[in-house]
């Protein structure tokens, strides 16, 4: 029993990574209706700038703050120079996905010709401390991650209910024309989604960093974990992106340690879950049905 | 004009070897497999519109197939490669009948999602398949004169006269070259119409009468079977498969292939794949060491540029280029006459 609870602590904590990097998604698909195949390769970048930020002496709770504005700026940039001119996603699937490809490939090369290709040492944010909760151990870093997660959801929350750029999101997400004509910049709210998609990205990284090692594929599993995370919880919920982070990370690392199929593949029941929720319900928990005119 | 663009090019594919060093004989016959799946990624995604993001898989389960099929039951090169087709194109209908419902940028997730797991599903079975350390592809032959098994190899007959490498070039070629044509007369046929209709527009292709299902599961299980031969062409010039050579990159390759040498074309993957080659293996070793990482950062920003650019790629360009210099032309005349 005391292992089944650390599995599903420890399950919840990487859970709450997955379910920053799918926050990110959906503040993304909302915007743009785009999926971003480039999310976790920008966030693994960004995970490099805070390990620099480190390395020039910042302690790591200052180093991610500064991460975060400049992965803010790297996703801003990403946005304004090869994104905005491609053009509507649904119209033209093909050319979004191969431009985000491009930049999965880019950034990826990219942090390897800056960092070179040696494992990059992050420590834990919240040590490596734990305590018990009955028989089971739990890591506090594990605690510190869902902790941020709910401070993160809850600044969402209040950006895009009582702020006025959080109403211009959410316009231009539901009408880019009509927000266009009642005055909304909406490229430059289109620019901010892609810089707080890659600001969260910063901060899932630095949280998945100590897990293994920072390297160039840091993300390309959580990446896939997190569009798992999406697809259950509706690609444009944050309350669904939370949820399903939290439900994909307990689901992958509980099931591998019971069922002897999956030992060596945790990805594989994250991959049935998508396809299975693609064919019944595919708006995911909380996600709008789309209805489109023929 | 176009059957002497394709007869040239017979023929310089053809004398290829005998110019070329051996070194690079062996590495142009390395792009042969990555040609085909490229071709088959182009069925799918530049006929048909399905977006498929993972047909590195498919093409590792071509390798491992036959790798398993030579290794273990010892059937010849071609049936294995035969079976390869098969078993991916079997693997491309189960994959096309979800994809039914699963559309557009949804199947790219999906797709992406097989491209991710297959490594770890070569690590799960690898008391089978050898995981990352890997599987040699052996036979028995004699060795001093005892039948053991080794890593299997070209050996050219005597009366062509021909080293291995070169032996090897032409047996792949002549494997590509089959499939090019099945591929151009399979485009050219109805069914090969009803796919471009489909991906143009799915309704109005069924209100003509096409069988849409059929029709886009059938595509993905040819495309499939493509990728199922370049990957059992790959296994066979390496004489080895491991669960590291099938990796997201390698699907995200064919893509760069497809949409560089220009999609919905035949030839565009092919020139896109002799393309990367070059790219790899000939540009990119003549880099200084500190911008030879940049190999996909490169690639990824020409990726980018062209589908902004030209997004009908190398082809596309080409045939604008020639169709603005008809244009010319006939005016031309045209004024001349007046």
């Amino acid at each position: 029993m005391s292992e089944f609870v650390s599995y599903v602590a420890i399950g919840l904590g990487n859970g709450a990574v997955y379910a920053m990097i799918a926050m990110g998604l959906v503040v993304i698909y909302r915007s743009t209706g785009l999926l971003n195949f480039a999310q976790g390769e920008i966030a693994m970048f960004t995970t490099f700038l805070v390990w620099t930020f480190t390395e020039v002496g910042l302690p790591l709770g200052l180093a991610l703050l500064a991460g975060m504005v400049a992965g803010f700026l790297v996703g801003a940039v990403v946005h304004q120079i090869v994104i905005r001119p491609v053009g509507d996603p649904h119209e033209k699937p093909l050319a979004v996905v191969i431009v985000t490809i491009g930049l999965f490939l880019g950034f990826n090369s990219l942090a390897q010709l800056i960092w070179g290709t040696d494992q990059k040492i992050i420590p834990k944010l919240f040590g490596d401390g734990t305590f018990m909760l009955g028989e089971a151990e739990i890591g506090w870093q594990k605690v510190g991650a869902l902790a941020v997660l709910g401070v993160e959801a809850l600044l969402f929350w209040l950006l895009f209910t009582k702020t006025k750029l959080g109403l211009a999101m959410r316009s231009v997400a539901s009408n880019p024309e009509s927000s266009a004509l009642v005055g909304v910049p909406i490229t430059r709210v289109l620019m901010i989604g892609w810089g707080l998609a890659a600001a969260l990205g910063a901060v899932a990284g630095t949280f998945m960093a100590p897990n293994s090692a920072l390297d160039a594929n840091l993300m390309q599993l959580p990446l896939i974990y997190g569009f798992a995370a999406v697809t259950l919880g509706g690609f444009d919920s944050f309350v669904g992106a939370v949820v399903g982070g939290l439900a994909v990370g307990v689901l992958t690392d509980v099931a591998p340690k019971y069922l002897s199929v999956f030992e060596k593949m945790p990805l594989a029941p994250a991959f049935i879950l998508i396809l299975v929720v693609l064919l019944v319900r595919p708006q995911g928990l909380f996600g709008s049905k789309k209805v489109s005119r023929v | 004009m176009k059957r002497g663009v394709i007869a040239a090019t017979a023929l310089v594919l053809l004398i290829l070897p005998l110019l070329l060093p051996a070194f690079r004989v062996g590495q142009v016959t390395k792009w042969i497999p990555l040609a085909l799946a490229a071709m088959g990624l182009n069925l799918l995604t530049g006929y048909n519109g399905q977006i498929s993001v993972g047909h590195g898989a498919l093409y590792g389960l071509g390798a491992y197939a036959t790798a398993l099929t030579v290794t273990e039951w010892g059937v010849p090169y071609l049936v294995a490669i035969v079976l390869s087709a098969v078993v991916c194109f079997f693997a491309g209908v189960l994959v096309g009948l979800p994809a039914l419902r699963i559309k557009g940028l949804y199947l790219a997730l999906v797709t992406l999602a097989v491209a991710t797991l297959f490594p770890q599903v070569i690590e799960q079975f690898s008391s089978v398949t050898g995981g990352s350390s890997g599987l040699s592809v052996t036979s028995e032959q004699m060795v001093r004169g005892k039948l053991r098994p080794s890593p299997i190899r070209f050996d050219p007959p005597e009366w062509t006269g021909l080293a291995k490498d070169q032996w090897k070039y032409y047996w792949f070629l002549a494997v590509a070259a089959v499939c090019v044509v099945v591929v151009a007369n399979l485009v050219r046929s109805r069914v090969g119409r009803s796919m471009i209709a489909i991906r143009d527009n799915e309704i109005a292709a069924e209100v003509n009468g096409v069988n849409v299902s059929a029709v886009k599961v059938f595509t993905f299980g040819v495309s499939a079977a493509l990728a199922g031969i370049g990957g059992a062409l790959l296994a066979l010039s390496d004489a080895f498969v491991s669960s590291l050579s099938f990796t997201v990159t390698i699907s995200l390759y064919f893509l760069v292939a497809v949409v560089v040498g220009g999609a919905a074309s035949i030839s565009g993957p092919l020139i896109g794949a002799v393309f990367y080659g070059i790219f790899i293996d000939i540009v990119t070793p003549t880099l200084p060491e500190s911008i030879e990482k940049a190999t996909p950062l490169i690639l990824g920003a020409v990726l980018i540029v062209l589908m902004l650019v030209a997004p009908g790629g190398i082809v596309g360009l080409f045939n604008k280029l020639m169709t603005k210099r008809r244009h010319r032309l006939s005016t031309d005349s045209g004024s001349a006459t007046q």
